[in-house]
């Protein structure tokens, strides 16, 4: 039996870096994963929606050229080649990957990994696909970080029809539809939603909760949902369910209280569950909470001592970012004398039209936490670079401590808003305060140019935007 | 027309309160029965009513202020009645010296010189903000730092330690009469490497808020940098006054148990027929707690052991001829002990409401100074709280204490077999200079006794 220093389980953007990170220091390090290098994020998550999304943004921005002074005639679009470009896209950083972790002499096992006791993992393969003959590897791990991910949830209500689809399957399509319902006003939906509507999709998002995002700040939301709505025509139905669901060779139907609702294809995104179905967790000592997660601490450790997990599978942000952080993390402890924590402050970026980034505490968070703060908002119209750009929407906003003017949370709505949330996080994790942001430079004309009005906004002497009234 | 607020006299012993809050703001409508400002004592949080309607037209105790009974508070009226010109409230013997605001005084410098200790700054003493009084106990761990009228230090050099965030009393001057000028304070930081020290700029600025020495400051961050939660972490350590009550508590248990010679002695009581007695009880509807029936058996066994109900100064004994039965009470802000007057008087059930009432009373923060003096024994239950066992510290005037712990189910050896029992252990603590073992010893057994003996219960209840 071979034996490593560490095995990681799932080459996700979690799973990967962490098994360099621990070849660089040092270990003898395999990798296990059951289909493809990069895990969802790369293969049927943040990349090929990412790649479509740069797509039906261009051909958005192509169709209303006319405001820019470009005669732009027979904009269309060839979804089979948009699609091909994805596939290509994907392929290479997938291959990107492979390098990668040869090159650390990281040793790579195609195949499911389940526990047999807490320092032995056995990696179960089909010899082709479709072959039902498996074969088993059995492999040594003095240390074992779990990074196994989440898949969508399909809960049992939603027909099991070819027209019912999650975003993995959705992506597999070579073709659009004309028209698509889509369950759930979380990221995953509201990202579909606007690329879809951005192809010229009749568009319907049907939420449970009052609004969509909820989780995020309100003044983003309110700005985002004009722009779906009035814009891209999303016709967005909050606080209320889909029922009576059907689907047939012609469309799927359901009801949202009175009113019939239909749209050639229906889209869940209800959440992800984690993956710990086939790792047996249990054979190692590890038992999962109530929901499927493996819980860790904030090192990232287990309650088995040898091993580790991070990622979409602890129950944490479901974001790419996060675990590949968490990621560098458990395995500089697990090679490691010194402990490190994991991250506190991890940017959310939603890739809708227009984009939001936020990191830090919220305005909503903060006030339920009874903290004294205060915010500086800047609208982004207020900018030369916005306006020259064409679309001068959305806002930045920065929350800080009201005693110490402490950078503590960050919100932008607007173009590039998933590039630009960068600076804020630095800015927080570096435990600026206002002060500080406002005294850096900042180049003209630019987009970021907002975070520092705003911290000026803050201070209370802002120069690009109105003085407040004094009383 | 004018009317002075003062503050009420509460008790025989009370001289001082402080005024923790005002719930009232100057220009505010009050009626009658209003609560108008709350206020601490050595022994309780107490609310105070208005007896006059108007406008509160001026506070002139603010939070925090300790003065004597009787004095003016405030005044209440109408809007635009002239408010009569008073001096401060007088200072109470026990408050602090005047200071100037946001100006805090000190503890003499530690007389071991800096350089020679390594902590030697952590570990300087130093006393919270606003509570040095002379000749006080203070304790060791870094506090807010400010300059005291005594310091001599130039304006410069001030100015240049308060940017770098520092405490400059440490800094030996080399200026005129030893004062300290701005090249003391340069060296002082280079001596200390205070251009290698990483900090946060949101950490620099809530320390400099704080009037924390960033140079006493440990680093958790990355690589020691120093971080906001590092700041935290010192200003949550940092030594701070306690309330009031904490302090009487502090100070009567101090005096007790060190001037007092305590001896335990414990038993076991089997509670299993009590317990069941108890069960019928409240079927019937009669909801006695167990404090309630060692209360009876506390009250009907002190007349037979009269120096266990007494008080002594070591010279005199003085027997008590009435039971006063303390009961202490667990609040979130410190114990309370509501006196139960002769209970030897009362039936089990005038015990049970009396218990009852005061314990809501105590709970509510409604107890006057009345109500929590002059117990002659006291009954300590910690039966809630999951204990074995537990020995109490006697209350001071008096010569013993009963600590009740949790009743448990015990293997019990009874007619030669293995029972399952209910048991509850008591502990008395007694003055070794008035009560002896052998009284002791009988005390308790007679208390478990009673309690065992299901047939007096019955007669009782």
């Amino acid at each position: 039996m071979e034996t490593f220093g560490v095995v990681v389980i799932g080459a996700g953007p979690g799973g990967y870096p962490a098994a360099i990170r621990a070849a660089q220091l040092g270990a003898t390090v395999a990798v296990v994963e059951k289909e493809e290098l990069g895990g969802t994020c790369l293969n049927w998550g943040c990349i090929p929606t990412k790649t479509l999304i740069a797509s039906s943004d261009l051909y958005a921005r192509l169709k209303s050229a006319g405001e820019m002074g470009l005669k732009v005639e027979g904009a269309a679009f060839d979804y089979a080649a948009m699609a091909a470009r994805k596939d290509q896209v994907v392929g290479v950083l997938r291959n990107g990957i492979k390098q990668l972790l040869k090159a650390h002499g990281v040793k790579i096992f195609k195949g499911t990994a389940a526990f047999q006791t807490r320092n032995r993992v056995v990696v179960k393969s089909e010899a082709s696909p479709g072959d039902t003959s498996s074969s088993y590897t059995a492999i040594g791990a003095e240390k074992t970080i779990i990074a196994t991910g989440a898949t969508s949830s399909m809960p049992g209500f939603l027909p099991r029809h070819k027209r019912v689809l999650e975003s993995r399957s959705f992506l597999e399509l070579k073709s659009l539809p004309s028209s698509a319902l889509v369950l759930g006003g979380g990221i995953v939906g509201c990202e579909f939603a606007c690329l879809l509507a951005q192809l010229g999709l009749r568009v319907t998002v049907v939420e449970l909760l009052e609004d969509i995002l909820w989780n995020l700040d309100a003044d983003v939301r309110r700005e985002l949902r004009r722009h779906m709505e009035n814009t891209l025509g999303i016709r967005i139905l909050t606080g209320r369910t889909l029922e009576n669901i059907t689907a047939d060779d012609h469309s799927v139907d359901g009801t949202v209280g009175e009113e019939q609702v239909k749209a050639d294809v229906l889209l869940a995104a209800l959440g992800r569950k984690p993956v710990t179905e086939e790792l047996k967790p249990e054979n190692a000592g590890l038992a999962t909470s109530p929901q499927g997660f493996i819980e860790v601490d904030e090192y990232g450790r287990t309650r088995v001592a040898t091993i580790y997990a991070i990622g979409d599978v602890t129950g944490g942000p479901q974001l790419a970012h996060a675990a590949t952080s968490q990621g560098l993390v458990a395995a500089e402890n697990a090679c490691s004398r010194s402990l490190r924590k994991n991250e506190k402050y991890i940017p959310n970026c939603v890739f809708t039209s227009p984009e939001i980034g936020t990191v830090g505490i919220s305005e909503q968070e903060a006030r339920a936490q009874g903290r004294e703060i205060k915010t500086g908002k800047f609208m982004l119209g207020a900018l030369g670079k916005a306006l020259a750009m064409g679309g001068p929407m959305g806002f930045v906003k920065w929350i800080a401590d009201a005693e110490t003017d402490q950078l503590l949370g960050a919100q932008v709505v607007g173009p590039h808003a998933t590039e630009l949330i960068a600076e804020a996080t630095m800015a927080i994790r570096a435990e600026l305060t206002a002060t500080e942001l406002a005294r850096t430079v900042h180049a003209h004309p630019t987009l970021a140019e907002a975070w520092m009005e705003s911290a000026h906004v803050l201070e209370g002497s802002p120069i690009h935007s109105l003085p407040k009234k004094k009383k | 027309m004018v009317r002075p607020i003062s503050m009420p006299k509460l008790g025989q012993s009370e001289e001082v309160a402080t005024i923790v809050r005002w719930l009232k703001k100057e220009g505010e409508a009050v009626a009658k029965g209003d609560i108008l400002f709350e206020i601490e004592t050595d022994k309780a949080l107490l609310e105070v009513e208005s007896f006059f309607e108007g406008t509160l037209l001026k506070i002139v105790a603010a939070e925090g202020q300790t003065i004597p009974i009787q004095s003016t508070v405030g005044y209440i009226g109408d809007p635009g009645d002239p408010i009569p010109e008073t001096p401060a409230p007088p200072q109470p013997p026990r408050a602090e010296a005047p200071k100037a605001p946001g100006e805090a005084r000190y503890a003499t410098p530690p007389s071991v010189p800096v350089a020679e200790l390594p902590k030697a700054r952590r570990e300087r003493a130093v006393v919270p903000e606003g509570e040095t009084r002379p000749g006080e106990r203070t304790l060791p761990i870094a506090a807010a730092f400010g300059t005291s009228e005594l310091f001599r230090i130039s304006p410069r050099a001030a100015k240049l330690a308060r940017e770098a965030v520092i405490d400059p009393r440490p800094i030996i001057g080399t200026g005129a009469g030893g004062r300290i000028v701005e090249r003391d304070v340069k060296a002082y930081l280079a001596a200390k490497g205070y251009d290698r020290l990483r900090i946060t700029p949101a950490a620099k600025k809530l320390a400099a808020r704080q009037k924390l020495d960033i140079l006493s400051l440990e680093g958790k961050g990355d690589s020691g940098r120093i971080t906001v939660a590092d700041v935290q972490r010192a200003i949550a350590e940092r030594p701070r006054p306690m309330s009031r009550m904490r302090q009487a508590i502090a100070d009567r248990l101090t005096q007790s148990f060190t001037s007092t010679p305590h001896f335990f002695v414990t038993v076991s009581v089997d509670m299993t027929d009590l317990e069941a007695f108890r069960s019928e009880l409240r079927a019937q509807g009669a909801a006695y707690t167990i404090t309630d029936f060692i209360l009876k058996a506390v009250a009907l066994t002190l007349p037979e052991f009269p120096a266990v109900n007494s008080t002594t100064d070591g010279k005199n004994i003085r027997w008590h001829s009435r039971v006063h039965l303390g009961l202490a009470v667990s609040l979130e802000q410190g114990l309370v002990v509501p006196v139960i007057c002769d209970a030897d008087d009362l039936t089990l059930a005038e015990i049970h409401d009396r218990a009852t009432e005061l314990t809501a009373k105590a709970r509510a923060g409604k107890l006057t100074p009345a109500e929590m003096s002059g117990s002659t024994f006291t009954v300590s239950n910690m039966g809630m709280l999951d204990v074995e066992n537990f020995t109490a510290i006697i209350n001071p005037g008096e010569s013993a204490i009963l600590a009740v712990s949790s009743v448990q189910k015990q293997p019990v050896v009874k007619d030669d077999q293995i029972k399952i029992r209910s048991l509850m252990k008591i502990t008395l603590s007694s003055d070794h200079r008035v009560v002896d073992g052998v009284i002791a010893a009988r005390f308790v057994n007679a208390i478990k006794n009673k309690l065992e003996e299901i047939t007096l219960w019955k007669r009782l209840a």
